[in-house]
């Protein structure tokens, strides 16, 4: 893209180098008179100055206070002056068992929601879209059946799920199974087992979230022209493979966006867990999770520095796991 | 970005870094901003005053309470606010001491954070020397630091096992009548047992687990059990060799034995509707249960796991704010919402023991011979929080500003010992976590 510079663009200072991403093609506005620099730097940075100021503002500046915050020994509301402890928060992370242990276990709870929920999600988004891409009476309505759940507060929605998985016999779950198998099935305790508490977290935010990435994937569907289609069935192509061949390439952007999007939010995942937890009967070590351990530390302990220390290690897990995972799938050429 | 604004950036970041500590440091503490001194002023004029927003019944009777104080004289004029109870302790924790009202209400276990964080001024020179001297032992043991009072209650707490006379007598088990003839654990462990063989699906317990256990209710609810047993949460400020000790870790075994027998009580009905005969919880069941069961319910104490039997005691309190300038007016108030016709009003509205010793002896339902007797007599043999004998009953949760620290690592312990964790660790555990928080703030030493 080029810029169209204004007649009146600030003369340059003396420190102003040329950019580095000066346009190589001829600029098809007007030539630069030869000698007069280009400043398209300084619209590209006017123009992206509302995000960057917004960016700077909302995460720049408190991700700094936490790095500083996690070097001290901070409470919240004490009357004792912060102390200097430097790296002591981290070395308690990483090697004091009694911390370590919880703090290591919430990463790995964190890594395989991701890891279970983006495929997953990602999946089920894709067959609800390309199931209801289609012309039927009221598919408007069966569409907004399956975005409800998104527009509901996960809070909401979690408090449900707490009767859903209720560990008695009277949980919806257990007696909808006792029911189903002619009274063979007991009372599981589906959030106290270990073994089940997480799997359990996962399919509540899989079925509140699966709606949102349907929506966008649903989108895309629709941006596939129907000559492709047609073209596709004139040269014999079986079902399975003018999905294989027309529609994941024609939604790959979309796609890769949509897993992007879910990993990024999967690695948030905190409302579910609290309430589950408040709600009473969650195996508390087998959900646990980054943001819970970060903000109970925070605020029902009072200990900022050590709940700084926590935010920060994980910011710099995910943003390394994300730039890992644009290196891997590069999306497409998008238009 | 190209190299310039990589210059600017670098720049940027330097001046970041080093402004960043300064004002982190600014705005995180660095000794409570400013001076906080209570003033007797004249003991005239309007006063702000803040309360939790508990049952529809009980914020009537306050300001019901607050209505006549005001028409009884024209020197002082009172305005309540009330804030939901849930979020009422955050807000006190967040506001600044020189924002906070005249007299606030707080809940009990709270209230040496707030002393300690310069939040609260000592009443003993501001209330009547009557009402101080009419306060329950237990209210008053809640409300003391260092020999001066910063709160007291109009209202105590209490817990016992409420029993289905019904049940328990169709399953041939024999239960204790009041506090010298408790049962031992063992003893309520084989009463579990004799009545699960009667019981269509087996729970015969409540032990309220809809909300969990990580949570006040955890350590308020089964502290007793650590009491009991011949522990405490903090002995001398540190909780290792109190919370881990083996008559602990052994008691808290014969907690997690009963899980099998425990009712989930998803619906909150499990003793009302009778499908257990036994319920663990405290004083506010009683007018629910009262209504559902009528003369089949019993009211017995907690097993005794050795050192006698014990229960958790204290409630929500008043006090005085640290920096009002109208203490005089303030101290006034408080003694008339601790007279005895405020305080049957609240306590009728929410059935809690009455926190004076005159309104005590009024009480219908906490008179010698009255349905909720054992209650009043577990609170008149306090222990304090420090000196937990075997012959006193009511324990006051921990006085010490790192109660919130004590509360989260307990309950997060208890919660994952129900859920089947291994008891010695779990308290070792959270021990550990303790004793690091409180070396971490220099002992939380009160000034």
């Amino acid at each position: 893209m080029t810029s169209v510079e204004p007649a009146h663009a600030a003369p340059p200072g003396p420190e102003q180098a040329p950019s580095a991403t000066t346009v190589t093609t001829a600029p098809l506005t007007r030539s630069a008179r030869p000698g007069r620099k280009n400043r398209d730097w300084l619209h590209g940075l006017l123009m992206s100055a509302p995000a960057v100021s917004g960016l700077i503002a909302f995460v720049g500046v408190p991700f700094g206070y936490a790095v500083v915050l996690s070097f001290y020994n901070v409470r919240l509301g004490s009357p004792l002056a912060p102390s200097f402890f430097g790296l002591e928060q981290y070395r308690r992370l990483f090697t004091d068992p009694d911390l370590s242990g919880p703090f290591l276990r919430a990463l790995l709870n964190n890594l395989t929601f991701a890891v279970v929920v983006v495929p997953l999600q990602t999946g089920l988004a894709l067959a609800l879209a390309i199931l209801l891409n289609r012309k039927l009476k009221a598919i408007g309505l069966f569409r907004s059946l399956f975005f409800m759940p998104v527009v509901f507060p996960m809070a909401l929605v979690a408090v449900i799920w707490r009767l859903i998985l209720a560990r008695s016999g009277q949980g919806m779950l257990n007696s909808a199974l006792h029911a189903v198998s002619f009274g063979n099935w007991g009372a599981f305790d589906w959030l106290g087992d270990s073994a089940t508490a997480m799997a359990s977290i996962i399919v509540l935010s899989v079925w509140q979230g699966v709606g949102f990435q349907m929506v966008i994937l649903l989108a895309g569907l629709q941006q596939i022209p129907g000559e492709l289609y047609e073209a596709a069935e004139l040269d014999r192509a079986s079902r399975w493979q003018q999905f294989r061949h027309v529609t994941l390439p024609g939604i790959r952007g979309t796609l890769v966006f949509v897993a992007m999007l879910t990993s990024v939010l999967s690695f948030r995942v905190f409302d579910q867990v609290y309430v589950l937890v408040k709600g009473g009967g969650l195996d508390e070590d087998a959900a646990r999770t980054v943001m819970y351990q970060a903000v109970t530390t925070a605020f029902d302990q009072n200990n900022i520095g050590q709940a700084s220390a926590i935010t920060v290690v994980f910011f710099l897990i995910v943003v390394a796991l994300t730039l890992l995972q644009r290196r891997v799938v590069r999306p497409g050429n998008e238009d | 970005m190209s190299s310039t604004s990589r210059k600017y950036r670098r720049t940027a970041c330097t001046g970041l870094a080093l402004a960043l500590p300064l004002a982190a440091l600014a705005a995180c503490g660095g000794g409570s901003g400013g001076d906080t001194s209570a003033a007797a002023g004249s003991g005239k004029g309007a006063i702000s005053v803040w309360a939790h927003q508990g049952q529809k019944s009980e914020d009537t009777a306050l300001q019901k309470a607050v209505k006549s104080f005001n028409s009884s004289q024209s020197n002082i004029k009172v305005d309540l606010k009330l804030i939901p109870g849930n979020d009422y302790t955050k807000t006190i924790t967040a506001t600044d001491a020189s924002k906070l009202p005249d007299v606030m209400e707080f809940d009990g276990p709270t209230m040496a954070n707030f002393v300690y964080n310069k939040k609260l001024a000592p009443i003993d020179t501001y209330v009547s020397a009557r009402t101080l001297a009419n306060a329950t032992d237990a209210s008053k043991a809640q409300g003391e630091i260092n020999g001066k009072h910063y709160g007291l209650g109009m209202y105590d707490s209490g817990l016992g096992i409420y029993g289905n006379k019904k049940l328990l007598d169709a399953a041939g088990v024999k239960y204790p009548t009041n506090l010298s003839d408790d049962w031992t654990a063992d003893q309520f462990t084989a009463a579990l047992k004799a009545l699960k063989v009667k019981d269509s699906d087996g729970k015969t317990l409540d032990l309220q687990e809809t909300g969990g256990y990580a949570n006040e209710w955890g350590t308020y609810g089964f502290a007793p059990i650590v009491w009991s047993a011949g522990g405490s949460l903090l002995k001398d400020g540190k909780a290792e060799g109190a919370l881990d000790t083996p008559a602990v870790v052994s008691a808290m075994k014969t907690f997690q034995s009963w899980k099998p027998y425990v009712d989930p009580n998803t619906d909150g009905n499990a003793f009302a509707k009778g499908r257990v005969a036994l319920s663990w919880v405290g004083h506010w069941m009683y007018p629910t249960y009262s209504k559902a069961l009528g003369s089949d319910l019993v009211v017995l104490p907690l097993p005794d796991f050795g050192n006698g039997p014990k229960t958790g005691q204290g409630s929500w309190a008043w006090g005085i704010g640290a920096d009002t300038k109208n203490a005089k007016a303030a101290g006034a108030f408080m003694d008339y919402l601790l007279n005895d016709t405020n305080i049957a009003a609240m306590t009728t509205a929410n059935g809690a023991p009455p926190a004076t010793k005159t309104a005590l002896a009024k009480s219908e339902l906490y008179k010698q011979g009255g349905p909720l007797q054992l209650f009043a007599d577990q609170l008149a043999k306090p222990c304090g929080d420090s000196d937990i004998t075997k012959s006193c009953v009511s324990v006051t949760r921990p006085v010490t500003a790192g109660y919130p620290t004590v509360t989260a690592k307990f309950s997060d312990a208890l919660n994952s010992i129900y859920g089947g964790a291994d008891p010695k660790s779990a308290l070792a555990k959270a021990a550990r976590a303790i004793d690091q928080d409180f070396s971490d703030n220099a002992g939380y030493k009160i000034p």
